[in-house]
C-alpha cells in the first residue's frame, strides 16, 4: 500500500471517482485540518517521509528540444574528424534503427567546431561554448545518455513521462505529486517554451508536461511569452482588482454558506483554491516584472526584460526557484540540425551559453546551486554520419550536462565510441537519469507509484538504477 | 499497523467488512492480496517467474517445485512454503522481498493463513466466469422500485445499515438531467416536476429525457473519450483530420437507442458488412481514430507497430475492461493473457489499409475516405462535371479546329516573344502602401531587404538569407489584425497593360508557411483595382502557378467572384513563392502620370490569414503566365557559387511549355504536346470566354467539392503480416507470424478452415457467452450514475483489479443489458437506454446524498450505496451548464467541430504548419463542449483544466481534480465572462424590479432554488458595490460587458449591466452550479 493509499483509507467522506481513488485525497487536506479551509491548505507530498535524504530540494530543467548535436557540444570525437568524408564503418550500424537516412548511404561527418579544455578540471567542451566553459567546474558532462526513440514526439514523451504511451505523468508532475511544492501562490510546475533561429523548429506538445492519469493539479503550467503570463490569470477587463476581490470573496462565502447546510468537503477545498487562484493573480506579475533585477543581473544572462528568449527564461526561472517552485522546464527549441548544421550551431549556442552558464552562476551566487539542479540536454543526439551538411536524429548515444543538486562538478562521465556512435562506456537510459534525479531529492523511483491499469506504475517503467559515480 | 488495516478494507470493502463471517472467499479475499504481491514473480508471465513457483494456479501451487519445496499444502499451513514465508521474522527471507516494495499486513497474513486451513480453495476469476443471472434477494422495503433496490438493500441489511430517503424534488430532478443530458434542468422544467403529483411523475421525467438530443449528445460523449475520438492526427504536427462524421453515427446511435450489439460490429467492422450502408461504412472510422503520424523521417514499420498496439489496447480497455496492452512486451504479469493474445488480436487489424507514414496534406491526406454529399450536392456535382466536361470538349474542339500553320506560327512567335522578354512581367514600384486596419506596409524599391527563404536542394531544404534591393517588394509588419485590406498605388509609366499579377514572396520569419501573417495560409479574398479616381478595372480571368495539392475551395478565380467569403490561398507546403495573374477584360492605357491603385481584400475567416510580403506587377503581352517561384528557381549550385535566382515575374512562360516549345515536334511526348495544346488555348484571346467559363465551372466545383463531408473509414485490403514481436521490438522479424484469433483463455472463433476478421472479432465481442464486454459496460455506465464503479477499476477487470462491492448486482445488470427480461417490454437485447433506464428509476439512485454521520463513520466513500453522492460535472457540462444558465447555449445536434474563443499564442509551440487559432463565429461559439474541435496535442485549456482527456489514448473515466486552474478559468476566461454578462442581461429583463427578486430569480434560474437570506445579502452587497463602482466608472463597465461576440443589451445603461455582470459571475461561479448533487 501507498502511503497516500493510506492516509485515504482513513479519511472521511471523499470524493474518488474511479480506480485511482487514491489521489483523492489531495481534495482533503482542509477536512483532515479539523474541516476549516485554511492558509495551510497545499499539497505536501506523498513522499513523507522521504525515501533518502534529499540533496536537491528542486529542478531546472533546460530542454534543448529537437535533438542537439553531442558532436558539436560536449563529446569531442577527433576520430570521426579524421575519417570525415569516409564511409561509416558498417560494424558501427549494421542493424540499427535510422530515421531520415534510411536507405542512403552513411559517410563519417567530423565535428564542425573545435573542443578546448576549460576549468581547472580540463573538461572538453566545444569552443561554441565559452561561457558553459567557465562554469565547468560546477559542471558534470555525461557522454553515454541513450535512448529509445528515434522521432521527436515519441522521443519527447518518453524523456518527459518515460514511456512512449500517452496519458503517463510527467517528470514534474511526478515530482510535484510526491515532494509537493514550496509555494502556495504560485504553481508548483513551471513550463517556459522559447525558440529562436537557426534549425528545424519542430512542434512539442502539451504532453510533455501532462499530469497523465494524476489530477490537473499536478499538470505543468505554461506560461507564455504573449497574451496572459498564465492562461486566465488577468482579470475581466473593465472589472479591476477591487471587484475581483470583492467577487471572489462573494464566491467564497456563497460556497461556505453550502458547506454549512451539506457538509460536503469538497465544498471547502473549492474555496481554498479560489483563494489560491486569487494569490496567483496577485504574485504572477511580480514574478514576471523584471524591472527590479539590476542591469548588471541582465546583462549577465544577456536578457532583455520581455523577450521571450530563452535568456529571459532562464533569469525568470531562477525567479520562480527562488519562490519555491519545485520543477522548472525550460524548452528551447529548433535544435534540429537535418542541414547547415555548420552554420546554425554556432546560433544556438549562442542563444543558451551565455545564459546557462549565468544561471548556474546566479544560482551558486545565491547559494541555491547546491539544492537545485541543472539539467541541459535534448530528447536525443545526432548521428556522426553526414545527411547533406547535417546531422539526422540519433538515439544510441548522446550528451547531457547537469549541476548542481548533488551532481559531482568538474566532471565527465561514460563514453561513446571513438566516432560518436553509441554509448559504450557506463551507458545512461532515460529511466536511469529520471532515478538519479529522484534519488536527489530524496525519492526512491521505484516507491513513488500510483496503480493504474493493474500495474504500480512509475516515471521509471520497470527499469531505471541511481548514477552514483556522478553524485556528491 | 491500524493504517495498514484500514487501507486494506478500503482496497477490499468486501472482505474487510465480512471477515471472520464466512469461509474465506479465493476471488473477494485471496486472489487481490496475491495478485499484488505474488503474482509478479510467481504468476502467469514465465519469463519473470522465481525459483519455479507459480501461485495463480492451483494445480501448480500444490505441487513441490524443482527445489522441493510445496507452496501450499491444502489444509495444512504450517507445511507450506508461502506460510512459511510470509510469516518469516528474517526480513532477508520474509516474503514479499524487500526489493518489491510490498508489504502485507497481519490482517491479510492470518486471511492467507485460513484459506489454506480451509483447504485454499481456488476459483476462476470472476471477471472471465460467465455471466450468469443471479436470483434477485428477496428484500421487502417499501423503497424498493427494482432489482437493483433488492441487491443493495440485501447488503446494506447484513451490514446493520439502512438505505436513505429519496432526495427532494428539486434534487433529483438535477441529477438526473445532469447524468442523462449533460446539462442542468431549466427553470420551468423545475417547476413542472416540483408540481406534477402524478405517480410517474419521475418516470416521465426520465422518459422524456432519455428521448431528448441531449441525452445522446451526453452519452456520445463517454464513449466518444472511450474510443479516443479527436478532430486532429495526435503526433507531430497534429494536423486535423476529417472523422466528425463518425461522431455523428455515434450521436444517432445513441438517439435512435441502436442495440450495442450491432454498434459494436459496424464500429469494428462496418466496412465488411454485407452490402455494408454508408452508416456502417462510416462506423468503421472507429478504426481510424488512433494516432498517426506524419513526422519526416518516421520508419514506417515502427509506426505500424504503434497503430495496431493502440488499436489492441482501445479494443482491450473499451469492451473488454482488460489491460491486454500489457502483454505487447511479455506475457500478462496477473491475468492469463499471453504475449500471443495480444499479437493474434493485432492481426484482426492486419487488413486496415494504410502507411506507416500518415500524409497529412493535399487531395490523398489521410488515406481512405468517404465522400458524404448530400443529395443536392450530389445533384449539383454531377450537373458541374457534365458541364465542365462539355466545355473541356469544346475548348479541345476548338484547338483541333485551328489549322497546323497557325499553330506553328504561334509556336515560333510565343518562343520568339519569350526571349526576346516580351511575355516577362514588370514589377511595379509602389509610390505608397497602406492599410485599413493598422498593419504596417513597407516599400522596398531600390532599398535593400532582407530574406529567409528555404530552398530544395538534393538534401531536403536549406535555409538562405539575401540582402538585396527589394525591387517593389512590399513587406508588412506591426500590427496583425484578423482581417486586412492593402491599398498599393503605383505609377507603371506609358503602356498599355494586359493583365495584373501579384507575387507572394515567402520569408522564413512569417508564421503560415512562411506565406500569411497568422493562419497556416493566406487567403486573399478580392482584389480590385482603379485608375486614378475612376472607376475599379474589369477582371476577366484569373489563373495562378500551379501548385500541388491546392485546396480546390482556393482557386484563384474567387478573387476576382465579388464573394468576400471565398479566396484565393495556399496553404502550408503548397507552393513557396505563389504568383497569381488578373486578366484584364479590357488592356489598360496608361500614360506617364497615370496612378493605379491596387486593394489586396483578407476578409475570410480565418484569422491573419494575410499575405506577409508581395509584388505587383503588370503585362503587355498576350498573355504571360504566372509562373511561381519555386518552379522558376535556378539554382546552380551549393557554396562558393553564386546561387540564382530568377523570379517568378522574370518568366511569363511555364518552364516546362518553354523546355517541349525547344524540341521538334517528333521529339516531343504526348504530355508535352498536351501542355502545348492547354497553353494555346490558354494565351489566345480567341478562346477567352471558353476559358473563362471553364475556370469558373472548376472554381464552383472545387467550393462545392469543399463544403461535402468527408470522412476517414476502413478499408480492407490484404492483410500484412502480423508477427509477435519479442519485447514489442518492430525490428525482430524472427518471430512466430499469428493469425488474428481471441484470446487463447476466452475461447476460440469458430469459422472453419477461413481466417477470422474484424466481423468475426465484433460479433465475438457481443457473443452473449463472452463475459466480459456486458461486465465492462455496465460497469463504466454504472460510474456515470455514482461517480465510481462497482469496480473502481474501470480500466481493469483483472486480477490487479478491484473486486466488485456488489457482484450480483453487476452480473444481474450485465445479464439485464444482454437479454432484458425485467419490464422487458419494448426493449431489446443490448439495450442501452433500457440499462441506463433501470439504473435512473432505482431507489439506490434516487436517494440523497445529504451527510450522515454513521455513514460518515462506517462507509465514507459509499461503497454500499446507501446514499447518493455529489461529485463536479465534467468539463464540458461546466461549460454547457454556463452557457445554458445565460441562455447562450445554440441547440444544434451534429454537424462539423467548432472552435470556441483560446488564448492568444496557445498554439505557438506547434509546427508544420505553424499556426494561429481561428475561432468559429456566430451560433457555433455557444455550441455544447462536445463539438469543440479536439486538437490532441494542445487541447482546449478549459477542457484541460477541468480534466477531460487529450484521447491521445483510449481514456474510460476521468479524475475530477480541483484546482486553482478550474478557479481563474470559471472567473476569466472570455467565454464565462461572457455567459455571466449575457445571463445578466437576461436577469435585467426578467427577473423582476428590484435586485432581492432578481437575485432570487437568477438563483433559480441556476441551481433551481431560492436563495437563503444570507446567500441573497451577499449578492446584493455585491451588486451594491460593483454599481457604485462601475456608475463612477462607465468606460469600465462597458469594458467589462463587452466581452465576446454575442450583442450586448442596448436598453441597459452600462453600469446596471455590469454590475448585475458580477452577480451572474459570482452565481456562475459557486460550487453549487457545477455539482451535480
Amino acid at each position: 500500500m501507498n502511503p497516500e493509499e493510506t492516509a485515504l483509507g482513513a479519511n472521511r467522506r471523499t470524493f474518488l471517482r474511479n480506480g485511482l481513488g487514491t489521489l483523492g485525497m489531495f481534495a482533503l487536506n482542509s477536512l483532515l485540518r479539523g474541516g476549516q479551509d485554511n492558509a495551510q491548505d497545499k499539497w505536501k507530498g506523498v513522499v513523507n517521509p522521504l525515501h533518502f535524504p534529499q540533496k536537491a530540494k528542486r529542478v531546472i530543467f533546460l530542454y534543448q528540444a529537437g535533438g542537439p548535436s553531442h558532436l558539436e557540444t560536449f563529446d569531442y570525437k577527433p576520430k570521426l574528424a579524421a575519417l570525415h568524408g569516409q564511409g561509416m564503418p558498417e560494424s558501427f550500424t549494421t542493424g540499427q534503427q535510422i530515421a531520415q537516412l534510411q536507405g542512403k548511404q552513411l559517410i563519417c561527418f567530423g565535428p564542425q567546431y573545435g573542443f578546448k579544455k576549460f576549468g581547472k578540471s580540463g573538461q572538453e567542451i566545444c569552443e561554441l561554448f565559452p561561457h558553459i566553459g567557465g562554469v565547468a567546474d560546477d559542471v558534470c558532462i555525461i557522454r553515454s545518455m541513450w535512448t529509445e526513440q528515434i522521432n521527436h514526439d515519441p522521443a519527447h514523451t518518453i524523456m518527459n513521462t518515460g514511456m512512449i504511451l500517452p496519458g503517463r505523468p510527467s517528470m514534474g508532475s511526478w515530482i510535484l505529486y510526491g515532494l509537493g511544492a514550496e509555494t502556495e501562490n504560485l504553481p508548483g510546475f513551471v513550463v517556459l517554451v522559447s525558440s529562436g533561429k537557426g534549425g528545424q523548429m519542430q512542434p512539442i506538445a502539451a504532453r510533455q508536461w501532462s499530469a497523465g492519469f494524476l489530477p490537473s493539479k499536478f499538470q505543468g503550467v505554461k506560461f507564455n511569452a504573449v497574451g496572459d503570463p498564465v492562461l486566465y490569470i488577468d482579470t475581466p477587463k473593465g472589472l479591476g482588482h477591487d471587484l475581483q476581490k470583492a467577487s471572489i470573496d462573494a464566491i467564497n462565502a456563497l460556497n461556505r454558506e453550502q458547506y454549512a447546510a451539506l457538509k460536503d468537503p469538497e465544498i471547502l477545498t473549492r474555496v481554498s483554491q479560489y483563494e489560491m487562484a486569487f494569490r496567483m493573480q496577485a504574485s504572477v506579475p511580480d514574478l514576471v516584472d523584471m524591472s527590479k533585477e539590476p542591469a548588471s543581473v541582465l546583462e549577465m544572462y544577456g536578457a532583455k526584460p520581455g523577450d521571450g528568449s530563452f535568456a529571459s527564461n532562464c533569469l525568470l526561472a531562477r525567479r520562480l526557484a527562488e519562490r519555491g517552485v519545485r520543477f522548472i522546464q525550460l524548452y528551447h527549441r529548433d535544435w534540429d540540425h537535418h542541414s547547415g548544421i555548420k552554420e546554425n550551431i554556432p546560433i544556438k549556442a549562442q542563444e543558451t551559453d551565455r545564459a546557462t552558464a549565468a544561471l548556474i552562476t546566479d544560482l551558486k551566487q545565491r547559494g541555491m546551486l547546491d539544492d537545485t539542479i541543472v539539467i541541459w540536454g535534448g530528447e536525443f543526439g545526432r548521428t556522426p554520419m553526414s545527411q547533406g551538411d547535417g546531422r539526422d536524429h540519433h538515439i544510441k548515444g548522446f550528451s547531457f550536462m547537469v549541476a548542481g543538486g548533488g551532481f559531482k562538478g568538474g566532471m565527465t562521465y561514460g563514453a561513446t565510441d571513438e566516432l560518436g556512435y553509441a554509448a559504450v562506456e557506463n551507458p545512461i537510459s532515460v529511466h536511469d537519469f529520471h532515478a538519479t534525479m529522484m534519488y536527489l531529492l530524496g525519492i526512491d523511483h521505484k516507491r513513488l507509484t500510483v496503480k493504474y491499469q493493474g500495474q504500480d506504475a512509475r516515471l521509471t517503467f520497470t527499469s531505471g538504477e541511481v548514477v552514483q559515480p556522478i553524485l556528491v | 499497523m491500524k493504517q495498514r488495516a484500514i487501507a486494506v478494507a478500503y482496497a477490499g470493502l468486501a472482505a474487510a467488512l465480512l471477515q471472520g463471517a464466512q469461509p474465506v472467499d479465493f476471488n473477494r479475499d485471496i486472489r487481490p492480496i496475491m495478485s499484488d504481491t505474488c503474482f509478479r514473480c510467481h504468476g502467469p508471465d514465465k519469463s519473470s517467474r522465481m525459483m519455479g513457483m507459480r501461485l495463480d494456479l492451483r494445480e501448480e501451487a500444490t505441487k513441490p517445485t524443482h527445489s522441493g519445496v510445496t507452496p501450499i499444502v491444502p489444509g495444512d499451513p504450517d507445511k507450506s512454503a508461502i506460510i512459511q514465508r510470509i510469516f518469516e521474522k528474517n526480513p532477508a527471507r520474509a516474503m514479499p522481498p524487500q526489493m518489491a516494495h510490498k508489504t502485507l499486513t497481519e490482517a491479510q497474513k492470518e486471511t492467507i493463513r485460513r484459506w489454506v486451513a480451509e483447504g485454499a480453495k481456488y476459483e476462476g476469476h470472476w471477471a472471465y466466469e460467465p455471466v450468469k443471472r443471479p436470483a434477485v434477494p428477496e428484500v421487502s422495503n417499501d423503497s424498493i422500485v427494482n432489482p437493483i433496490d433488492n441487491f443493495i438493500q440485501e447488503r446494506l441489511a447484513k451490514e446493520g445499515l439502512q438505505p436513505s430517503a429519496e432526495a427532494d424534488r428539486r434534487t433529483l430532478i438535477r441529477r438526473v438531467t445532469f447524468d442523462l443530458t449533460g446539462l442542468p434542468p431549466t427553470a420551468a422544467e423545475v417547476e413542472a416536476f416540483q408540481k406534477d403529483a402524478s405517480a410517474d411523475a419521475y418516470e416521465k421525467l426520465v422518459d422524456r429525457l432519455l428521448s431528448s438530443q441531449a441525452y445522446a449528445e451526453e452519452q456520445a460523449r463517454h464513449w466518444l473519450d472511450a474510443v479516443r475520438y479527436a478532430d486532429t492526427a495526435g503526433f507531430h504536427g497534429d494536423n486535423r483530420y476529417p472523422v466528425w462524421p463518425y461522431r455523428d453515427y455515434v450521436l444517432r446511435a445513441f438517439l435512435n437507442n441502436k442495440p450495442f450489439d450491432e454498434f459494436t460490429r459496424e464500429q469494428l467492422a462496418g466496412d465488411l458488412m454485407p452490402n455494408a450502408t454508408v452508416d456502417q461504412k462510416v462506423a468503421s472510422a472507429y478504426n481510424r481514430l488512433n494516432r498517426v503520424s506524419a513526422e519526416g523521417g518516421l520508419q514506417p514499420k515502427e509506426y505500424l507497430a504503434k497503430y495496431g498496439a493502440d488499436r489492441v489496447r482501445t479494443l482491450s480497455a473499451v469492451w473488454l475492461g482488460s489491460t491486454l496492452g500489457c502483454a505487447e512486451c511479455h506475457d500478462h504479469k496477473f491475468d492469463p493473457f499471453k504475449s500471443k493474445d495480444f499479437y493474434s488480436m493485432k492481426a484482426f487489424f492486419a487488413d486496415v489499409k494504410e502507411t506507416g507514414l500518415v500524409s497529412d496534406r493535399g487531395a490523398d491526406a489521410w488515406g481512405s475516405k468517404l465522400s458524404l454529399p448530400s443529395v443536392e450536392q450530389k445533384q449539383r456535382l454531377s450537373e458541374l462535371d457534365a458541364q465542365i466536361e462539355a466545355s473541356k470538349k469544346a475548348l479541345d474542339a476548338k484547338v483541333t479546329a485551328t489549322s497546323a500553320a497557325d499553330r506553328a506560327a504561334w509556336e515560333k512567335g510565343i518562343l520568339a516573344r519569350h526571349e526576346a522578354g516580351e511575355l516577362a512581367w514588370s514589377y511595379q514600384r509602389p509610390t505608397s502602401a497602406k492599410s485599413l486596419n493598422g498593419t504596417r506596409l513597407t516599400i522596398y524599391n531600390d532599398e535593400p531587404a532582407d530574406s529567409n527563404f528555404y530552398l530544395s536542394t538534393s538534401n531536403g531544404s536549406t535555409l538562405m538569407s539575401e540582402h538585396k534591393p527589394g525591387q517593389g517588394l512590399v513587406i508588412a509588419s506591426g500590427a496583425d489584425p484578423d482581417k486586412e485590406t492593402y491599398i498599393v498605388t503605383f505609377r507603371p509609366g506609358e503602356g498599355a497593360w494586359t493583365a495584373l499579377g501579384i507575387e507572394v514572396v515567402q520569408d522564413e520569419s512569417l508564421p503560415g508557411n512562411r506565406l500569411a501573417r497568422g493562419a497556416d495560409r493566406f487567403l486573399l479574398t478580392e482584389v480590385d483595382a482603379t485608375v486614378g479616381k475612376g472607376a475599379k478595372l474589369a477582371f476577366s480571368l484569373a489563373t495562378a502557378s500551379d501548385s500541388f495539392g491546392q485546396m480546390p475551395e482556393n482557386a484563384p478565380m474567387t478573387v476576382i467572384d465579388g464573394d468576400s467569403s471565398t479566396g484565393w490561398g495556399i496553404s502550408f507546403g503548397e507552393a513557396r513563392n505563389p504568383f497569381i495573374a488578373l486578366r484584364l477584360a479590357q488592356p489598360l492605357k496608361t500614360n506617364s502620370g497615370t496612378v493605379v491603385t491596387v486593394r489586396l481584400h483578407h476578409d475570410s475567416e480565418y484569422r491573419r490569414a494575410t499575405i506577409g510580403r508581395f509584388r505587383l506587377a503588370l503585362s503587355k503581352a498576350q498573355y504571360s503566365w504566372p509562373e511561381n517561384g519555386e518552379s522558376g528557381v535556378k539554382f546552380k549550385a551549393r557554396k562558393g557559387d553564386d546561387g540564382v535566382l530568377t523570379t517568378a515575374a522574370e518568366r511569363g512562360l511555364p518552364a516546362k511549355v518553354d523546355e517541349a516549345l525547344k524540341l521538334p515536334e517528333d521529339k516531343r511526348s504526348d504530355e508535352q504536346k498536351k501542355l502545348i495544346a492547354r497553353h494555346y488555348a490558354w494565351s489566345n484571346p480567341e478562346f477567352a470566354d471558353l476559358n473563362i467559363q471553364l475556370a469558373k465551372l472548376e472554381t464552383a466545383r472545387g467550393i462545392l467539392q469543399s463544403q461535402i463531408p468527408q470522412v476517414l473509414v476502413t478499408e480492407a485490403t490484404e492483410p500484412r503480416v502480423t508477427r509477435i514481436l519479442p519485447r514489442a521490438n518492430w525490428m525482430d522479424d524472427t518471430n512466430e507470424i499469428v493469425q488474428p484469433a481471441v484470446p487463447g483463455f476466452l475461447g476460440k472463433l469458430d469459422t472453419g478452415r477461413r481466417i477470422a476478421n474484424r466481423l468475426d472479432l465484433g460479433n465475438w465481442l457481443v457473443d452473449p457467452a463472452n463475459p466480459l464486454t456486458p461486465r465492462a459496460f455496465v460497469n463504466r455506465q454504472w460510474r456515470q450514475f455514482f461517480g465510481i464503479g462497482l469496480s473502481k477499476t474501470i480500466e481493469d477487470l483483472g486480477s490487479q483489479g478491484e473486486w466488485p462491492t456488489h457482484l450480483e448486482l453487476l452480473d444481474w445488470l450485465a445479464a439485464e443489458f444482454v437479454l432484458p427480461t425485467w419490464r422487458a417490454d419494448g426493449t431489446h437485447a443490448w439495450d442501452v437506454k433500457h440499462l441506463l433506464r433501470t439504473i435512473v428509476m432505482s431507489h439506490t439512485y434516487r436517494q440523497t446524498s445529504i451527510g450522515n454521520p454513521q455513514l460518515d463513520e462506517r462507509d465514507p466513500d459509499d461503497r454500499l450505496l446507501a446514499r447518493q453522492r455529489p461529485f463536479r460535472v465534467d468539463a464540458e457540462v461546466v461549460h454547457d451548464t454556463a452557457l445554458s444558465i445565460s441562455g447562450l447555449l445554440v441547440d444544434r445536434f451534429g454537424g462539423p467541430s467548432v472552435r470556441p474563443y483560446e488564448p492568444e499564442g496557445y498554439l505557438a509551440a506547434m509546427n508544420f504548419p505553424k499556426r494561429e487559432y481561428s475561432a468559429s463565429h456566430g451560433e457555433d461559439l455557444y455550441r455544447r463542449g462536445l463539438y469543440t474541435e479536439w486538437q490532441r496535442t494542445f487541447l482546449h485549456p478549459s477542457l484541460l483544466n477541468f480534466d477531460a482527456p487529450t484521447r491521445e489514448e483510449c481514456a474510460v473515466s476521468r479524475v475530477a481534480s480541483n484546482t486553482p486552474l478550474q478557479a481563474l478559468d470559471l472567473l476569466n476566461d472570455p467565454i464565462f465572462v461572457e455567459a455571466a454578462r449575457v445571463f445578466a442581461q437576461r436577469i435585467l429583463q426578467q427577473g423582476g424590479r428590484d435586485i432581492n427578486r432578481q437575485i432570487g430569480w437568477a438563483f433559480e434560474q441556476a441551481v433551481d432554488r431560492q436563495p437563503t437570506q444570507r446567500e441573497e445579502q451577499i449578492l446584493a452587497e455585491l451588486h451594491r458595490e460593483s454599481l457604485a463602482k462601475f456608475r463612477s466608472a462607465t468606460a469600465d463597465a462597458r469594458a467589462f460587458t463587452s466581452e465576446g461576440e454575442s450583442p450586448v443589451a442596448k436598453d441597459v445603461k452600462p453600469a446596471d449591466l455590469a454590475a448585475m455582470t458580477t452577480v451572474a459571475r459570482a452565481i456562475l461561479n459557486m460550487h453549487e452550479t457545477i455539482t451535480r448533487n
